[in-house]
């Protein structure tokens, strides 16, 4: 039998941040193909990597955020409500910037070239679901109340990131 | 004629405020060779950053190509950096110490050039772009806080980021002009 410990759950927060990541990277990829055709696809994949690049950090923030508020309510900790709060602010960023992520998709989705369009479209399907997941867990977090500006916030990214998705998924049909 | 032409031929005619321009120009520059390519730290990198200061003074006169001030002065840091090290007899072996300092001040350079041409972009570009890749802020947080629908912040940071482009290309085709031969005058202790 190992000795080694388990790996620390990660979370939501930390499985939506990389999602929308990786949809980012997607999008970022699709953008440099359709370079030849389209003048702003290299700032649009400039952007596209940005978000990765944020959202890669958000996701490992997540993590050790979720797990110090696991430490805390397992330990009935005074800390609990600050590390309750750590764990709402990070989803609320994950879900805006996928939300950001879902709308370079379907900028890039409108301008690209035809025989990528569908995978700009498939990555701004992932970031609205990134974004709908993370809102969610703000909406979970014990210290959100429903008329937290915050909640609103996170379900507007939500929102915004869905319309972006469905613009995508319609663009060349 | 280029800012840093400018810059030059101002300083040799004398004008008041062309040195504390000269300087704001290129502290930051200076001050990142001095600690992140020879990590001189404290009071050894502000003394080297005075001494840079104080032989771009004396010696601007010899410069011969205005137009590769900033090359120049990058010689002049180095030089000025290696004499202080030297003089404090690090045990490190001066070559080991110059390992990477090109690829350092190469980084720094292009920082500088991308610098440079965003203060040539129009306010809102530079506004747009600052807050996008400097402060990580939202499309929609853009978008409130400048008063602009957040549905266009993304295409206007394309079109910032390709104004930005043509004039980082066009500061690129200066500077080819201004290579060959040894544009960059006396530097020597």
């Amino acid at each position: 039998m190992s000795n080694t410990p388990p790996d620390p759950i990660r979370g939501a927060g930390f499985a939506a941040g990389r999602t929308a990541a990786s949809a980012a990277r997607l999008v970022a990829d699709v953008a440099r193909l359709s370079g030849d055709s389209w003048t702003g696809a290299t700032g649009a994949a400039a952007q596209a990597n940005t978000l990765a690049d944020r959202l890669e950090t958000l996701a490992e923030a997540d993590a050790d955020a979720f797990a110090a508020a696991l430490a805390a309510l397992g330990e009935k900790s005074a800390e609990l409500e600050k590390r309750m709060e750590w764990a709402a602010a990070v989803p609320l960023e994950i879900a805006e910037a996928a939300a950001d992520v879902a709308h370079t998709a379907a900028l890039v989705a409108e301008r690209c070239d035809g025989l990528v369009r569908a995978d700009a479209a498939g990555a701004a399907a992932l970031a609205a679901g990134a974004a709908l997941a993370a809102a969610q867990l703000v909406r979970a977090n014990l210290t959100v109340a429903t008329d937290d500006p915050r909640l609103a916030r996170a379900l507007r990214a939500a929102d915004d990131a869905r319309y972006s998705a469905s613009r995508a998924l319609d663009s060349g049909v | 004629m280029s800012r840093d032409e400018e810059l030059v031929e101002r300083c040799l005619a004398g004008e008041r405020d062309a040195w504390d321009d000269l300087v704001l120009a290129y502290s930051r520059y200076v001050y990142a060779i001095c600690s992140q390519g020879y990590r001189l730290q404290g009071a050894d990198a502000e003394d080297a950053f005075q001494d840079v200061f104080l032989r771009v003074y004396d010696r601007l006169g010899t410069l011969r190509d205005p137009a590769a001030l900033r090359p120049w002065i990058a010689q002049l840091t180095r030089r000025v950096c290696l004499d202080r090290l030297a003089a404090g007899k690090r045990e490190e072996p001066l070559e080991l110490e110059d390992t990477g300092i090109d690829s350092t001040i190469e980084e720094l350079d292009e920082a500088f050039a991308v610098r440079e041409a965003l203060t040539e972009l129009s306010a809102e570009c530079q506004e747009v772009l600052d807050r996008f890749f400097g402060r990580d802020e939202s499309y929609r947080t853009i978008g409130e806080e400048l008063g602009i629908p957040s549905g266009t912040i993304a295409s206007r940071i394309s079109r910032c980021l390709a104004r930005l482009r043509e004039r980082l290309t066009a500061g690129d085709a200066t500077a080819g002009r201004n290579e060959g031969g040894s544009p960059s005058g006396e530097v020597g202790t």
